[in-house]
């Protein structure tokens, strides 16, 4: 039987009174392009922050690879890779000069992190910008940056929060090229985004979390059935795109505004 | 949205300072102020840190109390013996302890970065108004005006007819200082975003420190001859000011027309009865408010247009040897090494916070060897020198993942256990403070001449117990307290008054150590001991050290929610 790439069981937070997360549970296999979808404050920042080992779980469990992840399993952390939400950084480092740090700090060879930085700066389209400060990188770079980074020590399993935001189209489409080069070689993707169409495009399978809860877990093709079966006079369950699923399943479907807003123009 | 400037809201305007809208502001400014303290109360971080401002204020009011006295003091002494030209020199007093202390303090105080209100339709003069006013309560600020108050008492004390005008004079030269400090801090920061004028400002820095270098040891070859002769010593008295070089008396010269010394004879020139000459010199400090004012003018007007400091762009491409390896090898100590390296050279702030304190000790050796203390050498001088250098170095220890910012996670998400990382820090860190602990004995040797061999010893041997119990208490501190620094700037940081008195009570606490062994070992006349007991201690401390940073994983873990969102966020 096959070691799934990330296992979850009970995965609870609570932020004092506030549950972010709650009970959630979901398996994603080896080789998957997984899709975390959700609405804003659905809990699929803090699944990821627990899934990359920053922030810790109220309850529950968490296996990555077949082992069980904790915030000290270095072993683990090396065979991950992760653009987290606030991209970490560090802003007063050139685009190779940090790159390096984190192929250091993941224990590769000089070579090796020299030879890899160089390919992603050119790969990213960064190349140009070798002496200038992150900081003054526009957001779409620092993405590009970040992105680079997550990949230098080549992980097995990336999880990637919003990777595509803030990111020129002509990138972007590199980006999942890439992203689908990893797949085919055997890498699991964990990404969130509000851009369902590309979560459509590249990922097989998506869970949804609503309100801290999983409320929907499979295949686009499982998905896909699943929400038919409930909307009635829907005839042929291909047409359903996954907006369309995605609206329908955190039930804001055809919905108005609370009231209109009479003062706006 | 343009609709949102049409019908109800046309009444209020963007135009006057303190016009319906700007009012409006004002009052959501203060608001969102006085919130942000209440919400932050409601953690325990958040409420320590507001106790830590409540103990930071006494002891600053204590301070300014005191120096208010002293100054009051001086002032009636200056106005009832008759001689009230001196007392510009109290106004000089004034003016150093308001101008130094905002950049000595800067990294420590939490300030008010007010171009985030630009995304809303505040008006230039508001905007120049609210950088003026918004952190006005600030340590600099009330030591200033406490310092004015005891002024005031003192020549109204002397002479109560002088009470209206001194005020007058008072207050016009606070509202200088005020404009003088926000001036330097925008400034700095402006010159010090750009690669080639940070060159510059480092460049004149080493000028100040190598000029102040060969300017003592002029003034005191003037004095020793001066002295010789009339075995009297006036330095700047109407005789002695005649044996100084005549750049010196040019120099001299200009110092009454510098503002402290204008504000100072508007006060004398008061007492002795020329109201004219008064009001001219008050003339004089008006002209300078206005240009202070004009320069922070430019400065804010650029950041209202939108300028953004940060480095020069310089996007040409090059070659890949552009950015080689510093430190050899592949591993995770060597990286974070590396790191710091690279980073600390770009932020002149850092450089400033340890290149300052060797400065002072330039000066302070200089008022020891001038027999400060009854007219003998200060005995202990090396050694307190080699101290006062070390303070530079309480930021950058005791907050040592704060200039990580959002690298933190980083830090948390790569497989080096936080104790490498440490480590690293430290090693570099130690490095650092041992250089410069180094520097200063050899400056302080320069200026006071070579120090005994046990005081050497027991100064080298403190060093070594300092080290280890700074580094230890260090990473403590800075996993548990962090703040975050913007290494770029000096002025609006966020700081932390609980770090800041919680670091400086145990510097305190280590120099304490020192002081007590060495007086202890001189009581009973085996001074000799103090550097073999100092260095015993050292060993504990070494083992303090590792110990702290064998559990620090644990404790990073602990505190792991904590230090992201500290350093990570972006408000």
């Amino acid at each position: 039987m096959e070691i799934a790439a990330i296992q979850t069981h009970g995965l609870t937070r609570r932020f004092g009174a506030l549950t972010a997360v709650q009970d959630v549970t979901f398996t994603v296999a080896s080789g998957q392009f997984f899709g975390f979808l959700g609405p804003n404050g659905a809990g699929k920042s803090t699944t990821i922050k627990m899934l990359t080992g920053l922030l810790e779980p109220t309850a529950g469990t968490i296996e990555i690879l077949g082992k069980p992840f904790t915030a000290g399993a270095l072993d683990l952390k090396r065979q991950i890779g992760v653009v987290p939400e606030g991209m970490a950084l560090l802003g007063r480092l050139t685009a190779p000069e940090y790159l390096r740090f984190v192929g250091r700090m993941y224990g590769l060879e000089r070579e090796t992190v020299n030879r890899r930085t160089e390919e992603l700066l050119e790969f990213m389209q960064l190349a140009d910008e070798r002496r200038k400060l992150v900081t003054d990188f526009s957001h779409g770079m620092q993405k590009k940056l970040a992105l680079a980074a997550a990949v230098i020590h080549g992980p097995r399993v990336l999880f990637l929060d919003e990777p595509f935001e803030g990111v020129d189209a002509i990138a972007a489409g590199m980006l999942k090229t890439m992203l689908q080069g990893m797949i085919n070689r055997g890498a699991t993707i964990f990404l969130t985004t509000h851009v369902l169409e590309i979560v459509e495009r590249l990922c097989s399978h998506v869970a949804i979390i609503h309100q801290g809860r999983l409320v929907a877990n499979g295949s686009l093709e499982e998905l896909r059935a699943g929400v038919a079966s409930t909307l009635p006079g829907t005839e042929t369950e291909q047409k359903l795109t996954l907006e369309e699923m995605f609206l329908s399943i955190v039930g804001a479907s055809g919905q108005e505004p609370a009231q209109e807003l009479s003062w706006l123009a | 949205m343009a609709g949102i400037a049409r019908g109800e809201d046309t009444a209020v305007g963007t135009g006057a300072p303190l016009g319906l809208m700007a009012r409006r502001q004002y009052v959501a400014l203060v608001t969102m102020r006085w919130r942000m303290v209440a919400n932050n109360v409601r953690s325990v971080q958040g409420a320590f840190e507001f106790g830590a401002r409540g103990v930071a204020f006494l002891i600053y009011s204590i301070m300014g109390l005191g120096l208010g006295f002293g100054l009051g003091a001086g002032a009636y002494s200056i106005v009832s013996g008759g001689h009230p030209q001196l007392v510009s020199a109290l106004f000089w007093t004034v003016f150093l302890v308001w101008q130094a202390l905002p950049i000595a303090l800067a990294s420590f105080q939490e300030q008010f970065d007010l171009s985030g209100l630009l995304r809303f339709p505040v008006n230039f003069s508001s905007f120049y108004v609210l950088n003026l006013v918004f952190g006005l309560v600030d340590v600099p600020t009330i030591l200033g005006s406490i310092c004015c108050l005891g002024i005031l008492t003192g020549v109204t004390l002397a002479r109560p007819a002088l009470f209206g005008w001194t005020a007058f004079v008072l207050a016009i030269f606070a509202l200088f200082n005020i404009l003088l400090a926000r001036t330097v801090l925008a400034w700095v920061d402006r010159w010090l975003a750009r690669r080639r004028t940070r060159e510059i400002v480092s460049a004149i820095f080493l000028l100040l420190m190598l000029s102040l270098q060969l300017l003592n040891p002029a003034l005191h070859q003037q004095n020793r001859h001066h002295g010789a002769r009339n075995s009297v010593t006036h330095p700047i008295g109407s005789d002695g000011f005649t044996e100084f070089p005549a750049w010196l008396k040019s120099a001299f010269a200009v110092v009454p027309w510098l503002p402290p010394g204008v504000a100072g004879s508007g006060v004398y020139r008061r007492a002795s009865g020329d109201a004219t000459a008064a009001l001219e010199s008050l003339g004089v400090l008006a002209i300078y408010i206005v240009a202070t004012g004009a320069l922070l003018g430019v400065r804010l007007h650029a950041e209202y247009r939108g300028e953004k400091l940060s480095e020069a762009p310089s996007a040409q491409k090059r070659n890949a040897s552009d950015s080689r390896w510093l430190i050899d090898g592949s591993g995770p100590v060597a990286a974070v090494i590396e790191k710091e390296l690279r980073t600390v050279p770009r932020s002149m702030p850092l450089l400033f916070a340890i290149g300052a304190p060797l400065l002072t000790v330039l000066v302070i050796s200089t008022v020891f060897k001038n027999g400060a203390l009854g007219g003998r050498p200060f005995q202990l001088a090396f050694p307190l020198c080699v101290c006062y250098a070390l303070l530079g170095f309480t930021q950058m220890i005791f907050n040592n993942l704060g200039s990580e910012g959002t690298g933190i996670q980083m830090l948390f998400l790569s497989p080096t256990p936080i104790r490498k990382v440490l480590l690293a820090k430290n090693l570099f860190h130690g490095a650092l403070f041992v250089s410069v602990a180094f520097l200063a004995g050899v400056l302080a040797t320069l200026r006071l001449g070579e120090p005994n061999l046990t005081l050497l010893a027991t100064t080298a041997a403190w060093v070594l117990f300092a080290l280890p119990m700074n580094l230890a208490a260090g990473n403590l501190l800075s996993l548990t307290m962090p703040y975050r620094v913007n290494l770029g700037r000096i002025s609006r940081q966020r700081g932390s008054q609980a770090s800041a008195l919680v670091s400086m009570l145990i510097q305190a606490i280590v120099m304490g150590c020192g002081v007590a062994v060495l007086a202890i070992c001189t009581f009973f006349d085996k001074r000799w001991l103090a550097a073999p007991c100092l260095l015993v201690m050292a060993g504990v401390a070494l083992v303090v050290w590792m110990r702290v940073l064998a559990h620090a994983d644990v404790l990073a873990n602990r505190n792991r929610d904590n230090l992201i969102a500290t350093l990570a966020k972006t408000e």
